[in-house]
């Protein structure tokens, strides 16, 4: 009798099994309502997120111009038919910026996506099944976390080839830590509720659980982690390409970045105020933006939960 | 354990790695006299440095010189890699370490000024503020400052750590030269870390001014000065104080790509160049040089925060 009552009144949190049909819907206007309570500068933050996402999305009709192809004369001033003027080759620098964003954002949610799936999977059975894989995990997490991140990943991004494929495994491959040990505290917390062994004692299988009891609540947290887990990547991945070390094929800003500030001179020239700038505004507003609409979310799940 | 990990990855990783030093060296920028190896060259040198033998000799001998405090030559510039560490160090050390100094003080003092004005204009002002500052990486902040403070302006040099090629009169003119060329990595990294320092020390400021002896103190009429040092602040400052132990792993991580900048004469430059280089035992002392480091900072942080904070230790049992 007590353990049913406490199984209703926590009730309201969980999405039973017949309601699952509408879980989707629900999801879409929780996040409706999510962005309705964002403060000013959140609302802000996902505009400019969402502009430069459509500048991503629609590279080719957005830029007049190919972002590989010479279409003007060498190092123009931003004007008329180039907006933001032209690199040492005569490439169309908005085009170049557009499609960089392409990049930034595939790097960006391909480890997000990759490390916080990963990770949560990792956090679920290492919460779940506990004991020595527990003890193993987080060690191995440990470690990683104590890794000092930038150098390591110049070693391995050298070892795995600067495609940008790699560049993603070897950003996920650190990231995946954070999710882990996110879900892994509320496995635990979640696994010593009521209703979940009620449910378990009605004889409720592994996937049954996670499906219904966990994912609700784990899906929040690391979605708030994946928004963060992004801005990281896309910093890192402009790093290593500023280095040199990136995908050379990948126009991407950080590549951008580098080839500008290797070409000879150009602190004594003006190029460097549209060369440089542009490339330099695009990573900062995009990292700014996602930075913004992460503190948001998480202010949002942590005052829910 | 750790370490041991640690070092088996330090020694695998290089040698995975595509490419190898003799074939490299044919390989890049043209208009450069560069020097190929005849086959049997290859094979004196590979003979020489080890390179040769199966993987687990190689670990073996890996260990045993480890113990021994020698982490071996470069293959590239043939100097004891210690020696290049060494070298390299203080340069980094010294802008590490004066970018935390400028950052923990400024932002704790910052940090605890806006938990003291709550919710007035400056604090919020100074909040946002510090939220963008922090999260804009460091290197895009440097390469502007590069361009404008010294490409623009010309008030610092562009790159190094010294003049080269200068004369000085004095140690006193051979500092102001080093510090005018440390000025901007400094800054930059500074500017990158004071926002984190800023949300730290403003949040345990908080918490502490929420204390029942806060209230004590006020109304036993102490001065402000008085309240906001002796008792805000000595407890707020706890947590500060570990996460500049904590920051300065990030801080050389951070280091390599500013260094990177500035073509500042540190330990990250040095990385790179030997990662272009693919100078393998280079790689290996400097990663695990950084790695090392990086370790002990953590642990004399555990080891501080337990002697400042005794009830650490109490909870632990």
């Amino acid at each position: 009798m007590m353990d049913k009552k406490m199984l209703n009144s926590n009730l309201p949190m969980i999405n039973t099994g017949s309601e699952h049909g509408q879980s989707k819907f629900a999801g879409l206007h929780l996040l409706v309502r999510a962005v309705k309570k964002f403060s000013p500068i959140g609302k802000a933050a996902l505009v400019v997120a969402a502009i430069i996402v459509m500048m991503g999305i629609f590279a080719e009709h957005l830029s007049l111009f190919s972002n590989n192809l010479p279409s003007g004369y060498a190092l123009e001033a931003p004007g008329k038919s180039h907006w933001l003027g032209t690199d040492d080759l005569g490439i169309d620098l908005w085009a170049q910026i557009c499609y960089g964003a392409r990049v930034s954002l595939m790097v960006g949610w391909g480890t997000a996506l990759l490390a916080g799936v990963g990770g949560s999977l990792i956090g679920v059975v290492s919460g779940y099944a506990g004991g020595t894989v527990d003890k193993v995990i987080m060690r191995l997490t440990d470690l990683i976390i104590v890794l000092p991140e930038l150098p390591m990943m110049i070693v391995l991004g050298a070892f795995f080839g600067p495609s940008l494929k790699n560049v993603i495994l070897v950003l996920a491959l650190f990231s995946w830590t954070e999710p882990a040990r996110i879900v892994r505290s509320k496995i635990l917390s979640i696994k010593q509720e009521h209703y979940v062994r009620a449910a378990k004692s009605y004889g409720a299988g592994v996937w049954h659980l996670i499906r219904v009891h966990f994912l609700p609540s784990l899906l929040p947290l690391v979605l708030v982690s994946m928004i963060r887990l992004m801005g990281r990547a896309i910093v890192a991945e402009a790093g290593l390409a500023f280095l040199g070390l990136g995908d050379p094929l990948s126009k991407s800003w950080g590549l951008i970045l580098n080839h500008a500030i290797n070409f000879k001179g150009i602190y004594f020239t003006e190029f460097w105020k549209w060369w440089v700038v542009s490339p330099i505004t695009a990573i900062s507003l995009m990292v700014v933006s996602i930075a913004f609409i992460g503190r948001e979310l998480e202010k949002l799940v942590n005052s829910k939960m | 354990m750790t370490f041991l990990l640690i070092i088996t990855l330090n020694f695998m990783i290089p040698r995975l790695m595509p490419g190898d030093p003799f074939t490299f060296l044919s390989a890049e920028e043209e208009g450069q006299v560069f020097i190929s190896y005849s086959q049997e060259q290859i094979d004196k040198y590979k003979a020489y440095y080890g390179l040769d033998k199966p993987l687990p000799v190689q670990y073996g001998h890996y260990l045993v010189n480890l113990c021994r405090g020698d982490i071996g030559y470069s293959i590239y510039y043939n100097v004891s890699v210690l020696e290049m560490i060494g070298k390299r160090l203080l340069w980094t050390v010294g802008i590490v370490l004066g970018a935390i100094l400028i950052s923990t003080v400024a932002g704790t003092m910052m940090g605890g000024g806006s938990a003291w004005y709550r919710d007035s204009l400056l604090d919020k002002l100074l909040y946002f503020l510090m939220i963008t500052i922090s999260e804009i990486p460091a290197f895009l902040v440097g390469i502007l400052l590069l361009f404008i403070l010294a490409g623009q302006f010309g008030w610092f040099p562009l790159f190094g750590g010294m003049s080269s090629f200068a004369q000085y009169d004095t140690s006193l003119e051979r500092v102001k030269d080093i510090l005018h060329h440390a000025f901007l990595p400094v800054l930059t990294l500074s500017l990158t870390r004071v926002g984190g320092f800023y949300l730290l020390s403003r949040n345990s400021m908080l918490e502490v001014l929420a204390k029942d002896y806060m209230r004590t103190a006020r109304a036993k009429g102490l001065a402000r000065v008085r309240i906001i040092f002796r008792h805000a602040l000595k407890n707020a400052l706890l947590p500060v104080i570990t996460r500049v132990f904590l920051s300065l792993g990030a801080m050389f991580g951070g280091a390599v790509l500013v260094e990177n900048v500035f073509s500042y004469p540190g330990l990250g430059r040095l990385m790179r160049e030997a990662v272009m280089l693919r100078d393998y035992v280079l790689i290996q002392g400097i990663f695990l040089f950084v790695a090392v480091l990086v370790l002990s900072m953590n642990l004399l942080a555990d080891t501080v925060y337990k002697k400042l904070d005794p009830r650490v230790n109490y909870y632990d049992g």
